[in-house]
């Protein structure tokens, strides 16, 4: 039991969630927010006809976006605990809905802004929890 | 709207995958692809994406964004149970805030279409 104890608690020693590890969640969810907005792009396209569908650059850098966004974040998982760096994702709603105005002449309203700000409301919590 | 749901589990679990994948993470080649929990995260991942681009394609993002944003609360609670982390209130209170914060940025986008979700 004690050893058991021990042992727990030296996990939640390493645990402690290092700011490098959050800082690259945050840049991971701004790489992958692009990946939206270019295939949003990519899908005002002819998608049914293969030889449009392979000249469709949108559409290959928009999943290769989202990807390096989603493989940026793995190793940053290495840096502290899931339920603390999870949330940080969320930025990415943050993100994609600012870059829509700029990129796809998308328009803000009071939803979005009051859900960017609960976002933001919330991953500070999520740094006060932790 | 239940397979949904599924999805959603499914890219939550891909976190705990990930999550045991990255304790042994190293810029060893051989290490790298032979990590399976890294690859089965990958994995589900793309199931559970493909699943949702072939079966809600069309959908409104204000009912999808609060079913997809589940997902901080499946983490939570699967952190809880698989990695022994520990929840506390502001934790708790900060992921049902991010909750809602997404279901509105849904609802202020409901003439929006899926693709332009941001998964």
């Amino acid at each position: 039991m004690e050893a058991e104890n021990q042992k727990y608690w030296k996990v939640r020693d390493k645990m402690t969630t290092q700011t490098w590890a959050i800082l690259l969640v945050v840049i991971a969810t701004l790489v992958g927010a692009f990946g939206p907005i270019l295939l949003k792009k990519a899908s005002a396209r002819k998608l049914s006809k293969i030889s449009s569908l392979i000249k469709n650059y949108y559409l290959f850098g928009g999943v290769a976006l989202y990807a390096l966004g989603t493989l940026l974040f793995i190793p940053a998982l290495k840096g502290g605990d899931l339920s603390i760096l999870y949330p940080f994702v969320s930025l990415s709603y943050i993100w994609v809905s600012l870059l829509s105005v700029k990129f796809l002449g998308e328009k803000m309203n009071k939803y979005k802004w009051v859900g960017i700000l609960l976002i933001i409301l919330g991953v500070t919590f999520i740094g006060f929890g932790s | 709207m239940s397979l949904m749901f599924f999805i959603t589990f499914l890219t939550s679990t891909a976190q705990i995958f990930w999550k045991f994948g990255s304790e042994k993470l190293s810029f060893d080649l051989l290490a790298l692809i032979t990590n399976w929990q890294i690859i089965a995260g990958i994995l589900i991942y793309a199931v559970a994406g493909t699943l949702m681009i072939i079966s809600f394609r069309g959908g409104d993002v204000s009912v999808l964004y609060p079913i997809v944003a589940t997902s901080y609360i499946w983490v939570s609670i699967l952190s809880i149970y698989f990695l022994n982390e520990a929840m506390n209130i502001f934790k708790w209170l900060g992921v049902f805030i991010i909750f809602s914060g997404i279901a509105l940025i849904g609802y202020g986008s409901r003439e929006s279409k899926i693709l332009e979700g941001a998964g």
